[in-house]
């Protein structure tokens, strides 16, 4: 009975709050950067991929500390609830809901989960050094010593280290980095589909708008 | 006359062959400017340097089939630890 009353009453965020809508066009910025435009293994890649980790880490926390509506328990994942919309999309005007619709949480929870697969395969390609730090390296890279950037230890400790593990990581890295970018294209034609079913802008509540909630 | 012709030939092209790319073991220096003017006097086009598992990888672009090749340099001794083709 309860349960009924709240999917009665369940009204769309009107507008995101600051911090969902900062992680959201934060992370989508770090995707297609770092996806489309910039070298990978540069001090620029790896700068924007630390970037990418403090909004996933500051969203996550959100997710079990924030406004009711950016809580993980407002969207849980559930592909049988994601299924049942995408039908009642084509079969009618699917029914509103408080947070992300249940297709919408799940790419979500797949967009959070290939992000993080980036981000920890990168994080163990540049073994873990600052992007500082790399600045650093590439500026000697191009300008400085390079005996300076060998590793301590003589070639026997230092071994193979990196060089078989290293190549299925980097595998990884770049098809969990495509995966990501097909996901994002496939949200935005989401988005576009649901705003057309809904007849109501999905995008403007993830950029300006008014905290009231229509009704209220 | 065959056999005469085959080898003027195999002469003739033998320099071309010496340039087609760095051999491991083959020391080309220890910082950017003088890796790049060695490799390319080896038959490479160097696009640019990155750091990967201890040693600096040179993204060669092999001049004589256009074939993008990763050189693997030792920072410290300068020389080629090995050759990869490119991803």
């Amino acid at each position: 009975m309860a349960r009924a009353a709240a999917v009665a009453q369940a009204t769309p965020p009107t507008l995101w709050d600051p911090l969902v809508r900062i992680s959201h066009w934060g992370i989508a910025f770090v995707v297609i950067a770092n996806g489309v435009f910039t070298n990978g293994g540069s001090a620029t890649h790896v700068w924007i991929g630390w970037v990418g980790m403090a909004l996933l880490l500051m969203r996550l926390v959100w997710g079990v500390i924030g406004r009711r509506e950016a809580r993980f328990s407002a969207f849980p994942p559930n592909p049988v609830a994601a299924v049942r919309h995408l039908a009642d999309l084509l079969t009618g005007r699917p029914r509103d809901y408080a947070s992300h619709n249940p297709a919408g949480a799940m790419m979500v929870y797949a967009l959070w989960a290939s992000l993080a697969l980036v981000i920890g395969t990168g994080l163990v390609m540049t073994g873990g050094i600052s992007p500082m730090k790399l600045s650093e390296q590439e500026a000697t890279l191009n300008e400085g010593d390079w005996s300076t950037l060998a590793p301590a230890g003589t070639e026997a400790e230092n071994g193979e280290q990196g060089e078989g593990g290293g190549s299925w990581v980097k595998e990884v890295h770049s098809v969990a980095a495509n995966l990501m970018l097909v996901l994002a294209v496939l949200h935005v034609a989401g988005v576009v589909v649901e705003s057309r079913a809904m007849r109501r802008n999905l995008v403007a509540p993830m950029i300006a708008g008014s905290r009231n909630r229509p009704g209220s | 006359m065959k056999n005469v012709f085959a080898i003027a030939l195999a002469l003739t092209l033998s320099p071309l062959a010496a340039l087609a790319l760095p051999n491991v073991g083959d020391v080309v220096g220890t910082n950017a400017k003088d890796a790049t003017a060695a490799l390319e006097k080896l038959g490479c086009t160097i696009s640019g340097f990155e750091n990967e598992d201890g040693k600096v990888e040179a993204k060669c672009t092999d001049a004589s089939t256009g074939k993008l090749v990763e050189v693997r340099i030792d920072p410290k001794t300068g020389a080629v630890a090995s050759l990869k083709s490119g991803d």
